[in-house]
């Protein structure tokens, strides 16, 4: 069990540690087979004190390594949640991470499956690693994770550092370490506490070379042959654990899912699928989702929005700093705390406030600090998500409000229709001209730019479905007007008309376009892979999803047990060690890429 | 200026979904709240009139046809943040026919011989000059003209000569003032519209002063540092209005005027947003309830003492920066004008304590006189001979009357009644 799981499962000490007789009642929980229902409430993987503080040390791969299958590298928040749970919230993670290229109208989350890390990117994650380990080891955490005693802290001592290395490395590659991998960073380890005459920085070196490693920095998922269909291969435990852990939690497994794998038990699909249903009934489930619609709606594009401050005075960096999160608010609010109905995200007038989002709102908050949760009223002309201004602001242009871009969103990333990018010889003259004297509305400006039949194509697709949101500028705050002219906000989807942002809510509310679409993306999202033309599949998920009456935890639930999503597709990669050699470590050692311990 | 694609262009369906908005978060159990009534509408530039600064109010102005103030909330309740709080300023041709105010090294050359002035005026004796005059800012037992004024008996700094300022008439006299009782004679102003007896002999004493008048129409440092500490925490304040029925004319409305703890929200010019909600302080004394009328758009409080946390800069109390201290604003009232953007705009005037109009380079010490060459005993002579209110068994008068202009934009303000246990995470 981690430090950082005890904070959670255990009320804390002032100073923040727990007290023994708290910990070893902690202890007792997770050494239990049965433990993983505690775990439903709890930090994943909080297995290193466990191992540490039990008499048998964290068991050794014992045998071949499965076949390499696909690896994913892990996400910003992937890493970060792995280190606060895995050592506890208190050790810092510092230093940028190199990001994961998107795949045109696909996941970060596939993206990662064809990501490797430049060595820029290596460097960083370097930097973070030894900064990592340099607090784990220091005098103030060591003892969290060194129960040994070393013989004499001046000198290597090989048995006090395996016995250190070996619940760590099951932690940080989601499996036990082989014997050939352990004898290696217990060697790190003991050439470096030689070189240094201190023990502890020879485990700090050991360590940040497993925080590089690929096992580490990869999600590696392995398969093994599939009984029930001869020939063909599934996910291997440990993959499932992993796979189960990411797509729900967005961390790595933790003590109860690497028991699961050791024992076999993910593989056998009741007792798979009663370790799921826990994890979507726990709170960490709101981890999970907050990372799927993160993902989902693109939100690293709020790391470089801009506005036009003489346009926008009103938008600086508290304003910027507080969208994403008001959307990720409301989504879990709505769909894990409220266990609303995925179709009532777009119609719903629950939301919640902070200072710096008052005036945009208009609206009054009731705390200095925090946030304050805030129903519209029922006439308010915004409500649902495409009401938030974090999505208006983000499909805006810097200086003015976007109907083509904002419908494109709500086209591609929303309904999963993909739409074909502009010409490159298009005049935009008509459309920028925001202070035009005889064209004073979005809607007339656009109505000018397509009179060309080349613009007019695509712009039929996307604009109806972005001038209901006109009455919204370029950062989200209500206007009644443009250019002093009234604001046309009609709009029409499949054949439905309705008017402005609640009327577009409700039009998205009926289709069933937009289950199909979120059902697809979790899909894509769980594992790595763009589902392409598995219409059938996806079709027979959104069923079971309306089934449950369009409840995030059950589309959550059903495709983290869905047998077709453990089914190996694509070509295998060859063999762990070869895999790694691949990116340039050391096979059958430690597996820092691009360096020798 | 408002960009016009955020303004509520005077619709009052606007007003009306704020008052909405409000409610339902009302319903929901949260605090009392008071509501802005309107969004800041596009206005033009304040007027300034000819004899008004640039920081004058269009209450000033002649305007040949007023604009239509908006409707209050339906719950009569409406709330506001300061964003300018600083000495009035009135600038008028003739207030200063002997030149500003002037620093301390010309206060300590106006007490030689005049071949003596001469000759240290001369570069060659800039050194000794400086020497000199530095000296003459401290006294006996290490103390100094700013930590200890009235320890020094010096020459009064330059006193403003003309007849028109800023300000109300608190006392109800438009003489001299001689037979107010508990008050000392002074010479009244008469207001920027020619209303007699106004009260602000403040600015009889520091009109002349750069750092409150201003130099070539660009506010002073001490308008600017005052107005600074709006935005910046150390004296924010909030008004909350209630019973408010009409803005033209309610014959009782209860004013809540406090400070508030939380920092200002400011656009990306530092800007006061309107919109933003701020709560008031949980220190009590810093509450202050009046109760007014409003005839014509204006509001107007009944004499009440306020009083109103001030502290300078945001350090720790080892030195002056983060000093506390306060505004204390005796029989103090209000006289603010509706704007027809939602805005209030007008005058705070009261009596101070002598010692609280020089509190910043008196907690400054040493280092304001020597190095911002402020003549703190200078101006505290002057504001006893000036000083018109609290006279003492000595005759002495304590207070001198001040006139504050401030200005303040529609805001939601959380309340914390006296008593109220408001629970907080």
């Amino acid at each position: 069990m981690s430090r950082a799981l005890s904070s959670r499962s255990l009320s804390p000490s002032p100073s923040g540690r727990r007290s023994p007789a708290r910990w070893l009642a902690a202890l007792a929980l997770i050494a239990s087979p049965l433990a993983l229902a505690a775990c439903t409430a709890d930090k994943a993987p909080g297995g290193a004190q466990a191992s540490a503080l039990s008499a048998p040390p964290a068991p050794l791969f014992t045998g071949a390594l499965a076949q390499v299958v696909a690896m994913r590298r892990i996400t910003e928040s992937q890493y970060r949640n792995s280190i606060a749970d895995i050592f506890g919230t208190d050790i810092k993670v510092a230093g940028r991470f190199e990001p994961i290229v998107r795949p045109v109208h696909e996941l970060i989350a596939t993206g990662g499956s064809a990501s490797t890390i430049s060595p820029a990117g290596l460097e960083q994650f370097d930097a973070m690693a030894r900064g990592i380990a340099a607090q784990v080891f220091d005098a103030d955490h060591r003892g969290w994770f060194v129960k040994c005693t070393p013989r004499n802290p001046k000198l290597a001592d090989s048995a006090c550092a395996a016995e250190a290395l070996t619940p760590l490395g099951r932690y940080l590659f989601r499996r036990p370490m082989t014997g050939g991998e352990l004898a290696a960073y217990v060697k790190m380890a003991d050439a470096a506490a030689t070189q240094t005459g201190d023990f502890h920085m020879g485990l700090q070196l050991a360590l940040s070379a497993m925080l590089t490693s690929p096992n580490f920095l990869f999600i590696v998922e392995s398969g093994e042959d599939d009984p029930a269909s001869p020939g063909d291969l599934r996910l291997d435990n440990y993959s499932r654990a992993a796979r189960l852990s990411f797509f729900l939690w967005n961390s790595t497994p933790g003590e109860a899912l690497l028991t699961a794998a050791a024992e076999g038990r993910l593989t056998d699909a009741v007792q798979m699928a009663a370790i799921a249903q826990k994890m979507v009934q726990s709170p960490r489930i709101e981890a999970g989702v907050r990372a799927f619609f993160e993902d989902m709606l693109l939100f690293e594009k709020f790391d470089e929005m801009a506005k036009d401050n003489v346009v926008y005075p009103r938008f600086n960096a508290d304003v910027a700093q507080a969208l994403p999160e008001q959307m990720l608010r409301t989504i879990v609010d709505h769909l894990i705390f409220r266990d609303g109905d995925y179709r009532d995200l777009f119609t719903t007038r629950h939301t919640f406030v902070n200072r710096a989002l008052g005036p945009l709102y208009q609206v009054p908050v009731s705390q200095s600090q925090g946030w304050v949760p805030l129903e519209l009223p029922a006439a308010d002309e915004r409500a649902g998500i495409l009401g938030q201004a974090g999505f208006l602001a983000l499909y805006s242009h810097s200086g003015r409000s976007s109907p083509t871009l904002r419908g494109r969103a709500v086209r591609e990333l929303l309904l999963c229709q993909p739409v074909p990018n502009p010409p490159g010889n298009v005049n935009f003259t008509a459309v920028q001209d925001v202070n035009s004297k005889t064209l004073h509305t979005a809607r007339m400006r656009l109505n000018a730019h397509n009179t060309d039949p080349v613009c007019a194509a695509c712009h039929k697709i996307t604009d109806p479905l972005g001038l209901p949101l006109e009455k919204f500028d370029g950062i989200g705050a209500f206007r009644y007007t443009e250019n002093k002219a009234p604001i046309d906000t009609n709009g029409v989807f499949e054949g439905v008309a309705f008017s402005g942002a609640v009327g577009l809510g409700k039009a998205l509310a009926a289709s069933k376009s937009t289950t199909e679409c979120v059902a697809s993306r979790a899909l894509e999202y769980a594992t790595g892979r763009h589902p392409g033309e598995e219409t059938d599949l996806i079709t027979g998920i959104e069923q079971g999803f309306e089934k449950q009456g369009y409840r995030m935890r059950s589309l959550f639930l059903q495709i983290a047990t869905l047998p077709q999503a453990y089914r190996i597709k694509a070509p295998a990669m060859g063999t762990t060690p070869a895999a790694i050699a691949a990116l340039g470590a050391t096979p059958g050692g430690p597996t820092k890429i691009g360096a020798q311990p | 200026m408002i960009p016009s694609s955020t303004i509520g262009e005077g619709d009052p369906a606007r007003s009306r979904r704020h008052a909405r908005r409000a409610a339902a978060l009302l319903a929901a159990g949260f605090l009392t709240i008071a509501a802005p009534h309107a969004v800041m509408a596009k206005v033009g530039p304040k007027v300034s009139g000819t004899k008004v600064s640039a920081t004058k109010a269009p209450a000033a102005a002649k305007a040949a046809t007023p604009a239509p103030l908006p409707a209050p909330p339906a719950d009569g309740i409406m709330g506001f943040v300061m964003t300018s709080f600083s000495p009035a300023v009135h600038i008028g041709k003739d207030d200063c026919p002997e030149g500003p105010q002037g620093v301390l090294r010309d206060h300590y050359l106006e007490t030689l011989p005049a071949p003596e002035a001469t000759r240290l005026r001369l570069k060659v004796n800039e050194e000794e000059l400086t020497s000199r005059w530095k000296k003459y800012a401290v006294g006996p037992d290490d103390t100094n003209i700013c930590s200890q004024p009235q320890l020094f008996d010096r020459p009064p700094t330059r006193f403003l000569k003309g007849k028109v300022a800023q300000g109300i008439n608190l006392d109800g006299d438009s003489g001299n003032g001689a037979g107010v009782p508990n008050g000392c004679a002074h010479e009244n102003f008469f207001g920027p519209d020619g209303e007699p007896g106004v009260d602000n002999q403040y600015w009889r004493v520091q009109g002349c002063a750069e750092g409150v008048r201003g130099v070539n129409d660009a506010p002073g440092e001490t308008t600017r540092g005052l107005n600074q500490f709006l935005l910046s925490g150390e004296h924010s304040q909030v008004l909350i209005l209630r019973g408010v029925d009409s803005l033209v004319r309610d014959d009782d409305v209860e004013i809540i005027y406090a400070n508030t703890e939380d920092r200002a929200i400011v656009d990306s010019n530092q800007k006061f947003l309107p919109g933003a909600s701020y709560s008031v302080t949980r220190t009590p004394q810093y509450r202050n309830v009046l109760r007014g009328r409003i005839v014509n758009g204006v509001l107007t409080t009944q004499p009440v003492d306020i009083r109103l946390r001030q502290t300078w800069g945001q350090g720790g109390g080892r030195d002056i920066r983060g000093a506390r201290s306060e505004w204390a604003l005796r029989r103090s009232q209000l006289r603010l004008t509706f704007q027809p953007d939602g805005s209030l705009h007008g005058i705070v005037a009261g009596y101070q304590p002598l010692l609280n109009v020089i509190q910043s380079p008196s907690i400054g010490g040493i280092g304001a006189a020597t190095a911002a060459g402020i003549n703190c005993a200078g101006i505290y002579k002057a504001l006893k001979l000036a000083a018109d209110g609290d006279r003492d068994a000595g005759g002495q008068c304590t207070t001198i009357s001040t006139a504050i202009e401030a200005s303040a934009i529609p805001a939601f303000i959380n309340d914390r009644p006296a008593g109220q246990k408001v629970a907080e995470r």
